[in-house]
């Protein structure tokens, strides 16, 4: 009885200290507060920081991408799908500045100086040396099934982008729209933006436990990889990353409130980073073969078993 | 408390439409006439608020009161609805976290635009209570805040010429549509969902409409004649929208807003789509009320107590949304939402109006 409180207490402490000093204490958190709760029981993995190494060392077989900062770090078949990102690489060639429309339903972050778009352009000139990136950001109300694909049609032709990045799906998961007009929806709009020269990169909604479960949320999750995989457009899997992070980071705490709101907080952190490598590694998709790129997107996958992953995936998650 | 009439029997049927349409993915979403045409509730909301302002700020005999107690009667409606849209916000927030809370479920968090206030509440609290900051779905009455703030201006001079109002309110949409001229949404990026600019066009056209059409019989004798040209449009507007036929917006000439179907700056083909629609339906209230019976009076309840239908109206489809989402939804759990909305909404009008007649009870 006191123990579960005593941690929830040192939980709190400890996220409160996270959100005041900043990433640093974040990442050993989950590793740190766990202790006094799990007297009695195995520790599952190695408590002690820093928790790459654990995940390193862990279950996964396949190595996370060291490349990301270390609360963020979850394997490259996990996070992405890729393909070819043209438009982008034609503002690069003719060394102009890129135009990127970040749109999505939680385009913020902690603080004014840690915004999403903030951290994305951060994110992506740095992975992009000597390229100016401007990213717009813009909130996208409504389902893409009923009008919102209109809606940013509009936003498109008023920023005319080299790039949309599209967190997709939450709406319409919300209203539990009907999946098949929820993917022909989709499937019309990232059309009718690749079919003026504009690329895509595709993100998935949020993983959270309660909705592992969830059959009519994982098959929503899926369809938009399907889009991606059928239209040829990158994909972040935040679904999949985020479900990573939380296996990773599962040392038991489920019960103690709020652990889903901490994940969620994490899964925003670590978003600009997650797409920015998706973004950086499509842009070294070599160029399709000139024919037939003009009606069938020619698809270029990052190795064989991402593509296979992401069909299978996501299964509800185990307990 | 007014017979029924037509100007609150519209509205009583635009608040229940736009209750409907508020509840995305529900069975009865594809029942509403928005769902037929190129403009929808909204348009049809906004010009009968024009429409009531003209008949609000004129006495019995139709003589304009005095200049002064119009303006502070717009004033004092503009505070009701910012206090109304406030109250609406916090609730809505409320609701929206708490839920997330029982749920365990931080998807919910980023219900249409609500993100902002959980992730950076400093920013957002200012831009909540300056309205810049709007919730998706709950953005209509910060364009109604903006409307009756400027509506004296336009009141004042149709009192001296009704065809220089209208004019500066044409110039005025007009500008907005060419230069993209819009309020900024705040924090976050972008602009608002109404943009007050180009939609001030239907109120200053309700209540110039309204003076026209009580101090001569030309309109109302030139409109009869319309009718055919009316149910032209509306029939144009059921093919294209049950086509999905409109403009590519990356492909039309500039400038884009004047060829587009663009809500937020009120594209001409949606002005011209709901005066259609004013044309067709202008007689059918004549038509209908004698024999709808008491949907006649629901419907003219709700309109005459708009603001609070309205309010609660939309927390109703918020919990509507809710409750489908928590459910899942069905065909049942919508009929259960809708039919518990609509009766929430007769008793809200109902209990305003109760509330308005029952003797002041002191205060302890």
């Amino acid at each position: 009885m006191a123990l579960p409180q005593a941690a929830a207490l040192l939980t709190l402490s400890l996220a409160l200290l996270c959100h005041l000093g900043g990433g640093g204490v974040c990442a050993q958190e989950p590793a740190a507060h766990q202790d006094p709760a799990k007297v009695g029981s195995p520790p599952p993995t190695v408590v002690s920081p820093p928790s790459v190494a654990v995940a390193g060392q862990g279950a996964d077989a396949e190595a996370v991408d060291v490349t990301l900062s270390p609360e963020c770090r979850v394997p490259g078949s996990k996070l992405y799908t890729l393909a070819r990102l043209g438009a982008v690489k034609a503002a690069l060639k003719e060394k102009r500045p890129v135009r990127v429309l970040a749109i999505g339903a939680s385009t913020m972050g902690l603080g004014s100086s840690a915004t999403y778009p903030v951290k994305l352009e951060t994110a992506l000139e740095r992975s992009l040396p000597d390229v100016d990136v401007v990213v717009e950001s813009r909130g996208l109300q409504g389902e893409i099934a009923s009008g919102a694909g209109e809606r940013l049609r509009s936003m498109v032709a008023e920023l005319e982008p080299d790039l949309v990045i599209w967190q997709v799906g939450s709406h319409d998961a919300l209203a539990r729209v009907d999946l098949d007009a929820f993917g022909t929806a989709l499937d019309e709009t990232v059309q009718w933006i690749k079919g003026h020269e504009i690329d895509v990169v595709l993100v998935s909604p949020v993983y959270t436990a309660s909705l592992a479960a969830d059959d009519y949320y994982t098959s929503l999750v899926r369809k938009v990889q399907e889009v991606a995989l059928r239209e040829g457009v990158p994909l972040v899997q935040r679904y999949e990353a985020m479900r990573y992070l939380a296996r990773r980071n599962d040392k038991g705490e489920g019960h103690l409130l709020g652990s889903q709101f901490r994940l969620n907080d994490l899964g925003l952190r670590c978003m600009a980073e997650h797409v920015t490598r998706a973004i950086t590694l499509s842009l070294l998709q070599p160029d399709p073969a000139s024919t037939g790129s003009a009606g069938r997107p020619a698809l270029t996958l990052a190795p064989p078993k991402d593509s296979a992953g992401a069909k299978a995936a996501p299964a509800p998650a185990g307990p | 408390m007014r017979e029924p009439n037509a100007v609150d029997f519209w509205r009583g049927l635009a608040l229940v439409t736009i209750f409907v349409n508020h509840i995305p993915g529900n069975t009865f979403e594809r029942y509403t006439y928005s769902q037929y045409g190129i403009s929808d509730a909204a348009e049809l909301f906004v010009f009968l608020a024009g429409w009531s302002i003209g008949i609000a700020t004129r006495n019995r005999d139709g003589s304009p009161e005095p200049r002064l107690k119009t303006v502070l009667r717009l004033m004092s409606r503009t505070i009701e609805v910012y206090r109304a849209q406030i109250t609406t916000m916090a609730l809505a927030l409320g609701m929206i976290a708490g839920t997330a809370l029982v749920l365990d479920n931080p998807l919910l968090l980023e219900w249409h635009n609500a993100g902002g206030f959980f992730a950076d509440p400093i920013q957002t609290m200012v831009g909540f209570v300056l309205l810049t900051h709007q919730l998706g779905f709950f953005n209509i009455l910060p364009l109604y805040v903006v409307l009756l703030g400027i509506a004296p201006v336009f009141v004042l001079i149709g009192r001296v010429s009704r065809l220089a109002a209208l004019l500066l309110s044409f110039s005025l949409y007009a500008a907005s549509l060419v230069f993209e001229w819009n309020l900024p949404s705040w924090p976050g990026e972008g602009d608002w969902f109404f943009d007050p600019f180009c939609w001030q066009l239907l109120l200053v056209l309700g209540f110039t409409m309204q003076d026209f059409s009580r101090t001569s019989s030309w309109l109302k004798r030139w409109s009869r004649r319309f009718v055919p040209l009316g149910v032209v449009i509306v029939l144009t507007g059921i093919v294209l929208s049950v086509l999905e036929l409109r403009p590519d917006p990356l492909l039309v000439p500039d400038p884009r807003l004047v060829f587009t179907f663009d809500k937020t700056y009120l594209s001409p083909a949606r002005v011209i789509h709901f005066l259609g629609v004013l044309l067709a339906f202008q007689t059918l209230y004549a038509f209908l009320a004698p024999r709808l019976g008491w949907i006649t009076a629901f419907l003219a309840s709700l309109g005459r107590n708009s603001l609070a239908v309205f309010s609660i109206g939309s927390l109703l489809s918020l919990a509507a949304q809710l409750v489908r989402f928590w459910t899942g939804g069905g065909v049942v759990v919508d009929v259960f939402v809708v039919g518990f909305g609509l009766f929430a909404l007769g008793f809200t009008a109902w209990f305003v109006e109760w509330r308005s007649r029952k003797p002041r009870l002191s205060s302890p």
